[in-house]
């Protein structure tokens, strides 16, 4: 018999772990789909610790719980994937600075200081294909002597 | 009924200095600040090291499972997922970030199994790792097909990054010190803790003592406890019962009908809601604006 109080604890911690990266996430990220994966991530942090409490006490409630959060993230999800791909139509980004002009009236516009070089850029080498649309020589003999064509 | 959820109100600044748990989540901490995509020498090698270690100090501070499979097991399932997430918020590639949170996922369909929810653990997969992150993906690459963005590798500057960073800690903190009830529990073993009240007494004891029957049975058996004669019943788990389906299927449309039908409206709400906003959220062009 595992002793169910320190599984408790330990998904507890687990469960806070997740949402407090998930939370970081979001506040540090500028990528709107990254934003939303970690709002997915303090989700899961939540499931996590419902399962361990319904384990915990033998009620079913933090299953069933679950699978609603399964349902509103599917929701969410199906929404904000639209949303997103009308924003990047519309400003060709996925930046979530290029829509600062909602905000508040007071409030200084966020400009990024300096935008540093990439280290890890390389200049994407293409493979070269064999030009199409010439017809390449045939030998007579070749094709004569082949027994399956 | 003792209280789980006792704050350790009493804590000394001794104590916390040498508390584990306080130096992992301060190293965490710094290594997360550290690993946030941004231009610094070395600063992803170094955050990475400090991060193992914070995990190693986090993880050792966990109170231990008596079975060392199942130890083993959850800490090898707890640290795939925690680093995967961790993983999702530093990568600067979406990509990346989103096969990471794939993986991230993976571990807590694992926590789920664990924890004997097999069927959430399974719709984990199917439904988050299956369909919303491949959705992710095809967005990411219909959006940002470079991959590559500037966005992605300088954030918001230090001062957002430093103070989430540290709101983050002070909440895993606060969280730690809140469970600290139910970590002394942990400690004292098994036989202190018994969370579950409402089960069938009858079964367990019927098996102690088949021959008595009824309310002599349950009398006897707890004189026996109190004596010291018999070690109490263990009673099951419902929540680990055999027929995992067939109960969690009999709640989910018993107890929870109308929650199921608010579900089933709302995601019909969400199917209609994304089609309207793919239809009427174009942006209109000027000449479309002028002929209206």
């Amino acid at each position: 018999m595992t002793n169910e109080a320190s599984l408790l604890y330990n998904y507890l911690m687990v469960g806070g772990a997740l949402f407090a990266l998930g939370m970081i996430g979001f506040l540090v990220r500028r990528n709107m789909i990254v934003m939303f994966l970690c709002a997915e991530m303090m989700l899961q942090g939540v499931s996590v610790s419902l399962v361990g409490w319904g384990r915990f006490h033998g009620d079913w409630g933090g299953q069933l719980l679950v699978i609603f959060i399964v349902t509103v993230a599917a929701c969410e999800a199906g929404i904000a994937m639209a949303l997103i791909l009308m924003l990047a139509q519309r400003s060709g980004k996925l930046d979530a600075t290029d829509w600062q002009q909602l905000r508040e009236e007071g409030q200084p516009a966020y400009v990024d200081r300096e935008v540093p070089e990439d280290p890890d850029y390389k200049e994407p080498v293409w493979p070269t294909l064999t030009p199409a649309g010439i017809e390449p020589p045939q030998d007579i003999e070749e094709t004569l002597h082949r027994s399956r064509v | 009924m003792t209280p789980y959820l006792l704050a350790a109100s009493d804590i000394t600044v001794r104590e916390l200095l040498f508390c584990r748990s306080f130096w992992g989540i301060v190293l965490a901490a710094i290594s997360l600040g550290l690993l946030i995509p941004q231009r610094m020498k070395y600063g992803r090698t170094v955050g990475g090291l400090l991060m193992i270690v914070a995990a190693g100090l986090l993880g050792s501070d966990l109170p231990l499972l008596t079975n060392w499979v199942a130890q083993s097991t959850f800490w090898i399932v707890a640290a795939v997922t925690l680093g995967s997430a961790v993983g999702t918020i530093s990568s600067p590639s979406p990509v990346h970030a989103a096969i990471w949170f794939a993986m991230s996922l993976l571990g807590t369909a694992g926590l789920f199994f664990m924890q004997g929810a097999q069927f959430l653990g399974v719709a984990t997969v199917i439904v988050y790792a299956g369909a919303i992150v491949v959705t992710f993906l095809f967005v990411i690459m219909l959006a940002q097909p470079e991959g590559h963005a500037v966005y992605d590798r300088i954030t918001w500057g230090w001062y957002p990054k430093t103070f989430s960073v540290l709101a983050a800690a002070g909440m895993v903190g606060i969280l730690t010190m809140l469970l600290a009830g139910l970590r002394e529990q942990a400690y004292a073993g098994p036989s202190v803790c018994k969370p579950i009240a409402s089960a069938d007494k009858g079964e367990a004891s019927d098996a102690l003592a088949p021959s008595l029957g009824g309310q002599e049975n349950e009398e006897a058996i707890s004189k026996a406890i109190i004596q010291g004669t018999a070690v109490p019943p263990v009673e099951p788990n419902p929540v680990l019962d055999a027929d995992h389906m067939a109960v969690l299927g009999g709640q989910l449309f018993s107890k929870h009908l109308i929650s199921i039908e608010l579900a089933g409206t709302l995601l019909l709400a969400a199917l209609v809601g994304a089609v309207a906003i793919c239809m009427f959220g174009k942006p209109h062009s000027n000449i479309e604006e002028a002929l209206r």
